[in-house]
């Protein structure tokens, strides 16, 4: 007796910072798949082997991400597992990530672009003390102040109880002695954010509104802990990058602002401003 | 007892979708015990290590039969989930008795293993007398299965003397040790209905993992999504003894609630943003790993999709019917119902037109009203409950009794007309089962009992481990709340009877007696 087992079809790959976003197309129902296998190497094709293994995954496509702020190539081999054990044939794709603004010069920066939040206050676990530790939110001053200390690892919203409902602003102040030549860049890196209500800020840079952001879907995972590098880690990173007008920028102090306007947490893994490449 | 409802119609797509899979339909049928095929006359390779280690099991018993169950796995915890076994389908022999050492065989056959169906075998059995003992047991290669017992249901038209049957519910295998199922099994109900969370499909992690003494080995530090995780998570619950033993020693009727998916789903949504089109594939491999180690009707083999059937109707002669109920898989929150148009139909209609003296719903979650922020159970959905209240208050509607579990709490209470207005007739009682080891130790109260105690309905309240015995007669229904002291430490605990309630036939409501 042997057994059938689909080939996968329509493997995709698509980079963007930090991450590649791989789509195939769903398995007929008969016969059963029990899971794909998602096999992945740097600078070569993978080989079915358990260390070439990245996922298994039960849904036809997979977000392959932490992969840093650098532009990496990435090459995968996708099969499908059968209910019976048999494999169907392989397909294969390849993509480069896109390079964050996180890999220019900084002119400011909290944390490290690192996919860990756990270099912030109150990290990985401490929502309960948030409002004690930051009643009025965040007031960060480059160059004397520290992430462990005076930027928690959470973002509360207006729809988190634990944060007394209200909506939450931090400010990161940093100095410069001339304004840009050309637009600088915004990265902020998340570990996670809230599954349902990840909730939408403002950002501001000297009193001008820059851009409103809609974070993504997470996992509501990254209030509890704040390693998304972690072998089985159920966080979900995202990533908000976009360029500041130079003008906006002022000699001296500068002062970007980022509001939390609707929905719940997000959970920090760094934020900056970068300049141009 | 009827396993399979009579006015269930078939699916209509089952036998084409078979047709165009080819081989694995084939695989399929005959991993269910399909009699007479060629597949079944063929012999695998051998094994060389005992098969059984994940027991033996009977279920839906009627009166002329039950279904019976075994799973090859000579390496249960093997991380693919195939149990140790080889691709190779293996023929696999089962024997029925009247006697216990297999001197008085009346029916036997064959059911093909096959890697498809994890090489688990559903053998129905037929043609047997009803209101009798029989034993049975499979046989692969060399090795021979542990004997399991089971009792045919009365035929209709007769009134047995009595009929004793235990509610169980809720069993995390990480919480807990599992003596209470050693205690079921030795108290040898006629049958056992598990009312739900038969696994867990959270990560197992050094903060959840509260069974002493153990360690789950590799692949469970994760939530069970696929297939092989999931197969894998019913390996290492069934490898518990005492479970083994509650089903070698008694017929299960087994009816999932949420967590053989995911936590507090509801039909394709998941509480937790899975988005619908990937939920029906985690639905439908959950569901195939819950057929797949289970004693269920082929019924609940989802085929072509992630659909099941778990409802099902079991008549004991002319004293009860058990309305076996799924209320998860076709709730529809944004309508009220919790059973689906179709299952409420059903239900409601079969319960109208019931003969019998009681009539049973063997389910889920809690019927009574407890607060309205309960919306995962029958508070959730009013309308769906007074729907039900009122047809329970109906005249043609003998001695509704409502079998619950999911809350991890032994609790009784009557059921009102309605809930709204404390002094309309009790028109039915609820027996809520505590869990086998969900929550660990458990404590006799909990910060949650205000919510429950607050009502006058609510007759009976506790947090400890156990089951519910129960024992059924013309006159009367007499349930024992059975508690175990401790789970987490050891499986030795023993167990008392820490309430026993009564109701009356013809006389709606609970009596505690002393």
């Amino acid at each position: 007796m042997s057994y059938l087992a689909h080939p996968v079809r329509g493997l995709r790959a698509s980079g963007r910072i930090a991450t590649v976003d791989l789509t195939w197309h769903a398995a007929p129902w008969m016969p059963l798949v029990d899971h794909f296998a998602v096999y992945a190497a740097r600078g070569r094709a993978p080989r079915e082997s358990e260390e070439s293994l990245l996922a298994r995954t039960l849904y036809p496509h997979l977000t392959h991400a932490v992969l840093g702020p650098r532009a990496v190539t990435w090459h995968y081999r996708v099969v499908a597992v059968m209910a019976s054990g048999a494999r169907g044939r392989a397909a294969t794709a390849s993509a480069t990530t896109t390079a964050s603004y996180a890999t220019g010069r900084p002119l400011a920066a909290v944390g490290e672009f690192d996919h860990k939040g756990l270099e912030f206050a109150l990290s990985p676990a401490g929502s309960a003390d948030y409002l004690d530790t930051f009643p009025d939110g965040v007031d960060y001053r480059q160059g004397s102040s520290s992430p462990g200390t005076h930027w928690p690892y959470l973002h509360p919203g207006p729809a988190d109880g634990w944060a007394g409902r209200r909506r939450h602003t931090f400010t990161l102040r940093f100095a410069l002695d001339a304004v840009p030549t050309a637009d600088p860049g915004f990265a902020l890196w998340l570990t996670d954010t809230h599954a349902t209500a990840p909730g939408e800020a403002e950002l501001s840079l000297n009193g001008t509104r820059i851009d409103g952001i809609t974070f993504e879907k997470g996992a509501t995972k990254g209030s509890l802990e704040g390693d998304a590098t972690r072998t089985g880690s159920p966080l979900k990173p995202s990533f908000v990058e976009l360029p500041l007008p130079a003008a906006a920028f002022t000699t001296g102090e500068n002062v970007l602002t980022l509001e939390k306007t609707a929905g719940s947490w997000h959970a920090y893994d760094a934020i900056g401003v970068f300049a141009p490449h | 007892m009827d396993a399979h409802p009579p006015n269930s119609p078939p699916h209509p797509r089952r036998r084409s979708l078979l047709k165009a899979a080819g081989v694995s339909s084939a695989a399929l049928l005959a991993g269910i015990g399909v009699p007479g095929t060629a597949e079944a006359a063929w012999s695998g390779a051998r094994l060389r290590d005992d098969p059984f280690r994940l027991g033996i099991a009977s279920g839906d018993p009627s009166d002329d039969g039950f279904e019976l169950w075994t799973r090859l796995a000579p390496e249960p915890l093997a991380p693919d989930g195939h149990g140790g076994m080889p691709l190779a389908p293996f023929d696999v022999r089962w024997e029925v008795a009247e006697d216990e050492r297999f001197r008085r065989v009346v029916r036997r056959g064959h059911a093909l293993a096959t890697a498809e169906l994890a090489h688990s075998v559903h053998p129905r059995v037929r043609g047997l007398r009803p209101e009798r003992l029989y034993f049975y047991r499979f046989r692969t290669g060399r090795w021979t299965s542990p004997v399991g017992r089971v009792r045919t249901a009365p035929r209709a038209g007769t009134r047995p003397a009595s009929f004793t049957f235990a509610t169980a519910s809720c069993q995390a295998w990480y919480h807990g040790w599992f003596s209470a199922h050693r205690h079921l099994a030795a108290d040898a109900p006629d049958v056992v209905f598990f009312l739900g969370d038969y696994i867990y499909e959270y990560a197992i992690t050094a903060a959840n993992l509260w069974r002493e003494g153990v360690t789950p080995g590799e692949g469970h530090d994760r939530e069970t999504v696929t297939l092989a995780e999931y197969r894998l998570r019913y390996a290492l619950t069934k490898t518990d003894p005492d479970l083994q033993a509650a089903h070698a020693a008694a017929p299960f009727v087994i009816t999932p609630d949420d967590h053989e998916v995911q936590n507090n789903y509801a039909d394709e949504t998941s509480a937790y943003g899975i988005p619908p089109e990937d939920f029906r594939l985690r639905r439908a491999v959950a569901y195939r790993a819950l057929y797949e180690n289970a004693p269920l009707p082929r019924a609940a083999l989802p085929i072509g999709g992630p659909d099941a059937r778990y409802q099902r109707r079991l008549v004991i002669g002319d004293l009860a019917t058990f309305n076996v109920l799924d209320t998860r898989q076709h709730r529809a929150p944004a309508r009220g119902s919790i059973l689906g148009t179709s299952q409420e139909r059903w239900l409601l209609d079969g319960l109208r037109g019931s003969r019998t003296t009681w009539n049973v719903l063997a389910q889920q979650v809690a019927v009574m009203h407890v607060t309205d922020d309960r919306v995962d159970q029958w508070d959730g959905f009013p309308a769906a409950r007074q729907r039900l209240l009122d047809t329970f208050a109906d005249p043609s509607v003998t001695n509704p009794v409502v079998l619950t579990g999911d809350t991890h709490r032994a609790t009784a209470g009557d059921l009102h007309a309605d809930f709204a207005d404390p002094g309309s007739p009790v028109v039915g009682s609820e027996l809520i089962t505590t869990s086998i080891a969900s929550d660990g130790d458990g404590a006799d109260t909990d910060p949650y009992e205000p919510d429950w105690t607050q009502h006058p309905w609510v007759k009976f309240y506790s947090g400890r481990r156990g089951y519910t015995l129960c024992r059924m007669t013309p006159r009367e229904l007499t349930a024992d709340f059975r508690t175990v002291p401790w789970v987490q430490r050891d499986a030795h605990a023993p167990v008392s009877t820490l309430a026993r309630f009564v109701t009356e036939a013809g006389r709606p409501g609970l009596e505690k007696v002393n």
